[in-house]
């Protein structure tokens, strides 16, 4: 089985192409998603779960840490930025600072709680927590609303110094999401490429040994677990933007589960841009299958399955296997010693 | 103290069947090295199981009735007791097949495996028995109030305990006291030497997970008239199992079993002060636990932790 590791690195612009074709499409995608049956708000839920997904993956994919209860944090930022709006002012920018900083405190302390746990004992850990503030969502009523959760969020206008845009248009929202998720991929592309980003994969290879290298493994756990319940609480933010409401269910374990279901789909082990084929093929499922089936969720569930007992790599892990072949069919013999197997 | 002692019994009877279920978890933890978070569905598919030989969800209607329908509801549910678990221990040697490509990897992908599993299970209860909040019909004898000093308590809550208490006694006397037990130990101790000594190590897995998927059944059984019976039990359910055996210690029997009467009492007795927050006690019972003693009370090192 191939791992992140075992994939050979490549400049950032090596896929142009790909990577043109992809923008391409995402810009224009409030344009031809209703053509082909599908609605305008899946963009937009698609580059939040996108945010979402690729922050969760330097935690899942690069440190090889087993968070089982990631929802939460999204949940804390949904939380945070409707308690801001509805409490101390309505703003864009503000409200989702409150949302990244909420998540991210509590990623920072649950973090100090459980970075010096290793392998199943921190995927526990990381559940307990998760029911935690899943729990204590549901149970405060008085801040929270209890199940019915927080309704009527405002879409505040976005500002930039010399004009605001009105954010009441999904279209509008889609591109803010959009712009948003280019800056996280920015930003999580420059640390996974960075020498934390290299420490973390060494962590995951064998911590053991990278504590013998001499670094701290304990404060590089912290951190990247800080940092991913940053992004969480990004989307979350902008999720309950988008929805215009904050409630617990996503912060259940189920929907948990279902993030961790999402980036091993799309290849998050092997792969930086796994998690964008994962999300993708989820939520395209959702509909797609939905719309044919009530129990979308059982095939959804059945081709997973499948998927971690045949190829567990994922989607991405498949299109490196295929362009491996590919090249080493075309007479590149230096490539195929190198094919994973 | 008569206004704790209620809850304080209550405790006790949660905590006796959880320790029910956390015994067939922590065998398959200990034998297959596989976080089983199927294992709730299986505890859901039994007492389902159960609902349709007693009478009710599938084959209930005329067309598909069955004669054991015309039986005395102490006969059905006798047969419920027996049918439930074998029906349960089917499903969950079936997960076993679809779990042998992941042996020999990360333990990751056996956890992932079963959450799947989990998700497929929970749907098809939806797709064969409905949506909706469902009950498990008892006899008489063990239905109704009883009368034991100065207060009244549910009998059927003395029977969930006693019936788990003897099933528990019956586990532990199958481990320790017959040559099958020993290779189950063994297997979970050193599965290398078990193979070395000629054991089918494949059929022993198909065994244990089996045995633990029946276990989880029979409890769903005697479970669900308290909890009730809806889809996603098996979520409800499969959450207090995984943190009983991370606090008794994984693979530990007796570990196991304290940890379950710890969890039911702290939720029992939270449950007399703030009723709303009852589950969270076990979380925090978790935290505590863990915070001092990695391991869990009777932990060892094991295989998991890389």
């Amino acid at each position: 089985m191939i791992s992140l590791s075992d994939v050979p690195s490549r400049s950032a612009f090596a896929s142009v192409g790909p990577m043109a074709l992809a923008g391409l499409l995402l810009l224009t995608a409030p344009w031809w998603l209703p053509a082909i049956g599908l609605y305008q708000y899946l963009g937009t839920e698609i580059a939040i779960w996108l945010i979402f997904a690729l922050g969760f993956n330097l935690l899942f994919g690069y440190a090889g840490l087993h968070s089982f209860g990631h929802g939460a944090y999204l949940g804390i930022g949904a939380y945070a930025f409707g308690l801001w709006q509805q409490n101390v002012a309505v703003g864009l920018w503000s409200g989702l600072a409150a949302a990244v900083l909420a998540a991210g405190i509590a990623g920072a302390i649950v973090g100090a709680l459980i970075s010096h746990r290793r392998g199943i004992y921190y995927a526990l850990m990381t559940i307990a927590f998760g029911q935690v503030f899943w729990f204590s969502a549901m149970k405060l009523h008085s801040i929270t609303g209890g199940e019915d959760g927080l309704l009527g969020i405002p879409r505040p206008p976005l500002e930039l110094g010399f004009a605001a845009i009105d954010m009441r248009s999904n279209v509008a929202l889609f591109y803010l999401a959009v712009g948003l998720l280019v800056v996280a991929l920015v930003v999580l592309r420059r640390l996974a490429n960075s020498p934390f980003g290299r420490v973390l994969q060494a962590i995951r290879q064998n911590e053991t040994r990278a504590r013998f290298a001499g670094y701290e493994v304990w404060r590089f756990k912290w951190a990247v677990f800080v940092i991913s319940a940053m992004f969480a609480g990004l989307a979350g933010g902008l999720f309950s933007m988008a929805q215009q409401s904050a409630y617990p269910d996503v912060m259940s374990l189920h929907q948990s589960g279902l993030i961790v279901m999402m980036v091993l789909v799309g290849g998050g082990l092997v792969s930086f841009w796994g998690p964008v084929f994962g999300v993708i093929f989820y939520f395209v499922a959702r509909d797609v299958l939905g719309g044919l089936t009530e129990t979308w969720l059982l095939w959804y569930g059945l081709m997973f399955m499948a998927m971690v007992m045949l190829r567990p790599e994922g989607v991405a892990g498949m299109l490196h296997l295929a362009t491996h072949r590919l090249a080493s069919l075309r007479g590149g013999t230096h490539l195929a010693a190198e094919k994973a197997s | 103290m008569t206004y704790l002692l209620p809850h304080i019994l209550n405790g006790l009877t949660l905590g006796l069947l959880f320790a029910l279920i956390a015994l067939g978890f922590t065998l398959i933890v200990g034998v297959m090295e596989v976080i089983n978070l199927a294992h709730g569905s299986l505890f859901a598919l039994g007492a389902y199981f159960a609902l349709t030989v007693i009478g009710g969800g599938w084959f209930s209607g005329t067309e598909f009735g069955v004669w054991w329908h015309g039986l005395p509801i102490e006969h059905r549910y006798v047969l419920a007791l027996i049918l439930g678990p074998v029906l349960a221990a089917g499903a969950g040697m079936l997960l076993e097949l679809c779990l042998r490509p992941t042996h020999g990897k990360a333990p990751l992908y056996g956890l992932l495996l079963t959450f799947g599993a989990a998700l497929v299970i929970e749907e098809i209860i939806r797709l064969g028995w409905g949506t909706g909040e469902q009950n498990l019909e008892v006899p008489e004898v063990i239905n109704g109030p009883v009368l034991i000093g100065g207060f009244i308590y549910s009998k059927y809550k003395f029977f969930a305990a006693g019936f788990s208490a003897a099933s528990i006694l019956c586990v532990w006397l199958f481990l320790e006291r017959t040559p099958y037990g020993a290779i189950i130990k063994a297997g979970a101790h050193d599965s290398e030497m078990v193979r070395a000594l000629g054991y089918d190590l494949s059929r022993l897995r198909l065994l244990v997970f089996g045995f633990g998927a029946s276990l989880s059944g029979l409890a769903g059984i005697v479970m669900v008239p308290i909890w009730g019976l809806r889809p996603h039990v098996g979520i409800d359910v499969v959450i207090p199992a995984f943190l009983i055996i991370v606090i008794g210690g994984i693979g530990s029997f007796w570990g196991a079993v304290v940890a379950a009467l710890m969890v039911g009492l702290a939720v029992g007795i939270t449950g007399a002060y703030a009723g709303a927050w009852a589950t969270m006690s076990m979380y925090i019972l978790l935290i505590l636990v863990i915070g001092l003693r990695s391991r869990g009370l009777f932990g060892r090192k094991s295989a998991l932790e890389n």
